[in-house]
Formats: C-alpha cells, structure tokens, sequence
C-alpha cells in the first residue's frame, strides 16, 4: 500500500496518543485566560530570564499559545498565523473551569456560613444534601 | 463522604468510580468514565460537544434557572445530626425532585412547541430532495419516429486514399 499505510493502518492515532500523554500536556485555556493573561503575569512571561533549559533561551515567548520560539523573527511570524490568531478568538470566549462544571450539574456553591439550623415548616427550607 | 461530579459531562461521580487528573496547579480535574477522561485530554471544550450537560445548559435546552436546582449544593460546614431534621429532609428531597420533574417537563414541552415548527420545515425539505417526479415515458407519448433518409453528397468523401485495405476507413460518417 506504500504511503496509504500510515493513514489506514491505525497508526495514524500514534501522534495523537503521544500528543495526549502527561508529559507533553501544554497550559490549559482557563490557565492563560485566567492567569497568564494579566498584565502583571504577561508582562513577567514575556521577560524571562535566560533559560538555557527553553528554546530561544525562553526570550521569545506568546503568552496566547504558551509557547517558546527560537527568535524574535519567528515569534513575530507567529502572530501573522492562523494557529494564533485561532487561539486568540478562543481566548476572547470565557474558558471552562470546574465551576462551571458543576454548575451544569446543578451543584452550587454556598458562600456564606449558614444562620442557625432551624427545622422550619417549609419543607424546602432546609436541606443537607451534600 | 462527597458525590463529586465529572468536569466533562457533569454526571455524579460515586466514591470509589471513575478517575481524577490533578493539574500541577493542585486543580482536581474528575471524569465518570474513560470517554470523558480522553475527552478531556484532547482538549475539547465540554460546552461544544453536543452530548454533556455544559452543552445542554449553555444551548438553552435545559432549565438553568429554578428553584428546584438552587437546593443541591456543596456545604463546607458540617451539621449535626438531626434525626428530626434527616426525616424533613429526605421527605423535601421526594418532594423537590417531584416538583423538578414536573418542571423539567413542562419546559421540555414548551421547548419542543418552537421547535416543532423547525422540524416540520426540515421535514419538508428533506422530502422534497428525495423526492423523484415520475415522468411518462417517452416512447408512450411520442409514438414511433419514423427514420428519414438523408441525402450525403459526394463531395464529402475524403480525398485521402485508404492504404491498400489496411488502415481504417477514413470516410465521414
């Protein structure tokens, strides 16, 4: 099958599985928007001291897709992409957290302490579900 | 003892089932199942797959407000045990999930009342792409074409000769 067999011999999963083990997770969305996206911290990302660890030193850095370049050339060739111009519109969109989450399950969150546990008539009036 | 639900599709996730995943930022991610899980590990956004609560809530085809769902929530204050109050409770919870059903239901149907006009268009749409009109056929309507004979004229024989019978003709059909 020559070429053909990369794509229908199951292989064609493999990067998919490596992309998604532990080791090679990259920042999660709510991550950059909740975080990284603060001036603060935006400003202390995109002035890291030398890392010889990091690509380019970790000097050329987007905060938007959380990931290194080699020069400031292609750092500013990445801004004129696709890729992040996509991750951009996904930023602008509120990211999904655990609260949300059990929000869509119906599960709130009880901020303030409780006043006195009273049995009162109302039958919905008190209840300890969780 | 906690009823955590799953961060993908929002389903109760029992002590002792389904997996977590902890963030190096000590976020604790639960998942009810292996789907969910890798779900989640592609890095899909719960609110765009059409089969998880987050969807269902976010694309207005579930109750997000109501009284009924203001009741379950997560208590960090311990309280003691009641026997009177755990008997007014578990009486409520009958209750409140009675009330609940009746109310989801009733949304349900006012949900379906505008939809139903959407279906019916896409029904109708879909019908008439597969519809096929069935046409007499021609031979009924038309009758038998008689063949008429037409006049070639001489002159538009080729001048070429045919090589000594082994190539093709090269007249003009």
């Amino acid at each position: 099958m020559g070429r053909l067999r990369r794509s229908r011999v199951h292989k064609a999963q493999r990067d998919v599985h490596r992309a998604m083990r532990t080791r090679a997770r990259t920042k999660d969305l709510d991550q950059i928007q909740l975080i990284d996206l603060d001036p603060k911290n935006r400003a202390k990302l995109e002035a890291q001291p030398l890392d010889y660890e990091k690509p380019g030193l970790a000097q050329h850095y987007c905060v938007e897709c959380a990931k290194y370049f080699e020069t400031d050339f292609a750092l500013q060739s990445h801004w004129k992409t696709k890729v992040h111009k996509r991750r951009c519109r996904a930023l602008k969109e509120p990211a999904y957290t655990i609260e949300e989450s059990e929000r869509a399950a119906g599960l709130g969150r009880e901020n303030k302490r409780p006043s006195l546990p009273t049995p009162s008539t109302d039958a919905a009036g008190d209840i300890a579900m969780q | 003892m906690r009823i955590d639900k799953c961060y993908f599709c929002s389903k109760s996730v029992y002590p002792g089932h389904g997996t977590a995943f902890v963030r190096n930022d000590a976020k604790v991610f639960r998942f009810c199942t292996s789907k969910c899980h890798k779900n989640f590990k592609m890095k899909r956004n719960p609110r765009k797959v059409r089969w998880t609560k987050a969807f269902r809530k976010a694309a207005g085809k579930e109750m997000t407000i109501d009284s009924t769902i203001d009741f379950e929530k997560r208590r960090n204050v311990p309280v003691r045990y009641d026997r009177e109050l755990i008997q007014t409770t578990v009486k409520a919870m009958r209750r409140i999930a009675e009330v609940k059903k009746k109310r989801e239901h009733a949304f349900w149907k006012n949900r379906m009342v505008a939809s139903r006009e959407k279906l019916r268009t896409h029904r109708k749409k879909t019908a008439d792409a597969k519809y096929v009109k069935l046409l007499q056929p021609i031979s009924a309507t038309a009758g038998e074409s008689v063949k008429e004979k037409i006049k070639v004229s001489s002159k538009s024989r080729s001048a070429l000769v045919t090589g000594e019978g082994r190539s093709m003709g090269m007249d003009i059909d």
